[in-house]
């Protein structure tokens, strides 16, 4: 039977991107039952950071994971850590699935392949955990390694051991907020007492940047090396279903951000909003005239291209090439230079950012997102982006930057510009109806096109975070109880799918595919980085520079 | 917006091919589709001639590539009217 979106609720049951919506709402309601003392999500497995000799000496999944419950759901303790990993396995599995079966995928695939990348993923996600990739020093380590050596490490969020180092000290009568100093005695009881300071010889400080470094590049090497396991994996592989999910997801976290910091959260999302419609001016115009002069395409060639290096990647390409009605075949074969460069993008950006402009955190996150095509290769990018630069920050200052406002700035302008292609490609249709192929008596272009091409996982995504602002609003008693369930979801939950993507993506991206691509490969790789980094960075720069992610209280 | 004849259009390549009920139109271009369609109708003997009809064209999007339907889910729909 054909997919034909006639009306505007066809879809809803068929497309990854209204599934995103239903897996993200239907976790973001059963967070919300906290509220009522009803842990519906404390099931859910998180990560713990190890070391690999304690971990040896009493191997155990406990010391690996747990379960992710607040202070509702203690009855989830019980689970363990493997028994938490395998309800987890259970219930993403099901759900996803049940997705798979409406999106007509063929349901035993997905299964097989879900369930190797959802393990491959979790593997992944604990080796990056090992104490020696992950552990930060500890404020103290930093700033006082006289005192305290300078091989005090944190297993957990670095001011939490700081602070229990200096309780432990308080407790000894040294109250270091005072000005009082330890001695080195002093100071190795208080960090032996600390239940998450652990010293060790080395470590690299990657913080969880690591493990979506590893997930990737695990992804990349089954991807291109082995390519037999890639296409059973393949069905599974779903990186845009992950990643809008996760989105759905962070609407959450940046709904607990707002109830701290509404008039920066609020900020962000206008100056994004303001950038990306500067940025859109000037990107495609430009793309589009290298295209038609500098390399001689056709001007649907070069129109399809132009939106899918200067707009989002394979949906605004898909979007254009509909709007123009040109044959099928261009976006697919554009899509496939967008998807290798967006990989390309996604490891190449991240260090550069954090390297080039370390003290420019949110001009760098809205500059990721501008400038990384596809939703999951940019959501990934600010991810990375994030752990480095707030394990960067704190290694060079002693000072915690708090987590994903640079991912929330990489994904605000990102969702702007995907709301923003639908108009696009209406006005687009507009154009070639009316100018180009000059037949308006005889055509008309529907309004509905614009819903049509609505990413609807946006929808999910502002629902969540409007739904914390109100709470906070209306409810501040209850911000407390909805922040226990809200964790669970926005924590572990958001970043599992954000690893499924990292993983997914590697597997879906075969570098062999440039081969034979000639001109527009050429023009992408020159437009990418020759106009698009460049106008992205500065047009970010002017709408978010000075603006620095709030700090964590030691 | 309602249409007199509701059809459906995939590409196989080479041609654009529309579909709907027994009326099938197929060309290399779009204006070659709706020649076609005008034809067919002319011929089908469902409407008068010299009356003007509105033709819906849903691109099936089952025929875009699997792995390319996540990033997007729709392709294009078109209205034309035809004047038998």
């Amino acid at each position: 039977m054909a997919t034909i979106n006639r009306k505007w609720t066809d879809g809803m049951l068929h497309t990854e991107d209204w599934w995103a919506v239903w897996l993200g709402l239907l976790m973001f309601l059963a967070g919300l039952f906290t509220i009522w003392g009803v842990d519906l999500v404390g099931w859910m497995t998180k990560t713990k950071t190890w070391e690999w000799g304690k971990f040896w000496s009493d191997p155990s999944f406990n010391q690996l994971l747990a379960a992710a419950h607040g202070k509702a759901g203690k009855a989830y303790e019980g689970l363990g850590g493997f028994g938490s990993l395998l309800a987890t396995y259970i219930v993403f599995t099901v759900l996803t699935c049940i997705g798979a079966y409406f999106q007509k995928l063929d349901v035993k695939k997905f299964f097989l392949g879900f369930t190797c990348i959802f393990f491959i993923t979790w593997a992944a996600w604990i080796i990056g955990h090992e104490a020696h990739f992950k552990a930060l020093k500890t404020g103290q380590s930093i700033t006082q390694s006289e005192i305290y050596g300078d091989n005090v490490f944190c297993t957990t969020k670095v001011n939490k051991c700081s602070a229990q180092i200096n309780k432990a000290l308080k407790g000894m009568g040294i109250d270091v907020m005072a000005g009082q100093d330890p001695t080195k005695e002093q100071a190795a009881a208080a960090v032996a007492k600390s239940k998450n300071s652990i010293r060790m010889s080395w470590g690299l400080q990657l913080g969880g940047g690591f493990s979506y470094m590893l997930a990737l590049a695990v992804g990349l090497i089954i991807g291109n090396l082995f390519k037999g396991f890639a296409n059973f994996l393949r069905e599974g592989a779903k990186p845009e279903w992950f990643i809008k999910t996760a989105i759905v997801y962070l609407g959450i976290k940046l709904g607990l951000m707002s109830m701290k910091a509404a008039g920066f959260a609020l900020e962000l999302a206008l100056a994004g909003a303001a950038a990306c419609f500067v940025a859109y001016l000037l990107f495609w115009p430009i793309v589009y005239w290298m295209g038609r002069k500098l390399f001689k395409l056709r001007r649907d060639a070069s129109a399809v291209l132009s939106s899918g290096i200067s707009i989002c990647g394979v949906s605004a390409s898909i979007a254009t090439a509909g709007a123009i009605r040109a044959k099928p075949i261009l976006p697919i074969a554009v899509s496939m230079l967008i998807v290798v460069f967006a990989m390309i993008e996604l490891v190449v950006l991240p260090t550069f950012y954090a390297a080039v402009a370390p003290d420019a955190p949110i001009v760098n996150g809205a500059a990721m997102g501008m400038t990384v095509k596809t939703d999951g290769a940019d959501a990934a990018a600010g991810a990375i982006l994030d752990e480095m630069m707030v394990a960067n920050h704190y290694r060079t200052t002693g000072e915690t930057w708090e987590a994903d406002w640079i991912l929330s700035a990489a994904i605000l302008t990102k969702i702007w510009i995907d709301v923003f292609i639908g108009v696009w490609a209406f006005v687009l249709a507009l154009i070639w109806v009316y100018k180009v192929e000059r037949k308006p008596d005889q055509q008309h272009v529907g309004a509905s096109e614009i819903w049509f091409r609505f990413p609807k996982f946006v929808i999910g995504y502002f629902i969540a975070w409007l739904t914390y602002v109100a709470i906070a609003v209306w409810f501040p008693d209850a911000i407390k109880a909805a922040s226990s369930g809200a964790g669970v979801v926005q924590s572990p939950m958001r970043k599992m799918m954000f690893m499924l993507t990292f993983v997914a993506i590697g597997v879906i991206t075969d570098f062999g595919k440039l081969k034979g691509m000639g001109r527009l490969t050429a023009l992408y790789a020159i437009a990418l980085f020759a106009v698009i980094a460049p106008i992205a960075y500065f047009v970010a720069w002017i709408f978010h520079r000075g603006m620095v992610p709030p700090t964590v209280a030691g | 917006m309602k249409a007199d004849v509701e059809m459906h259009l995939v590409h196989d390549g080479e041609q654009w091919i529309a579909r709907g009920g027994t009326v099938v139109a197929v060309g290399e271009t779009l204006h070659e589709v709706d020649e076609g369609v005008t034809h067919a109708l002319r011929d089908s003997g469902a409407f008068p001639l010299g009356s003007s009809v509105t033709v819906f064209m849903g691109f099936d999007f089952d025929t875009i590539p699997t792995w390319l339907r996540q990033y997007h889910t729709h392709y294009f729909n078109r209205y034309i009217t035809v004047n038998l």
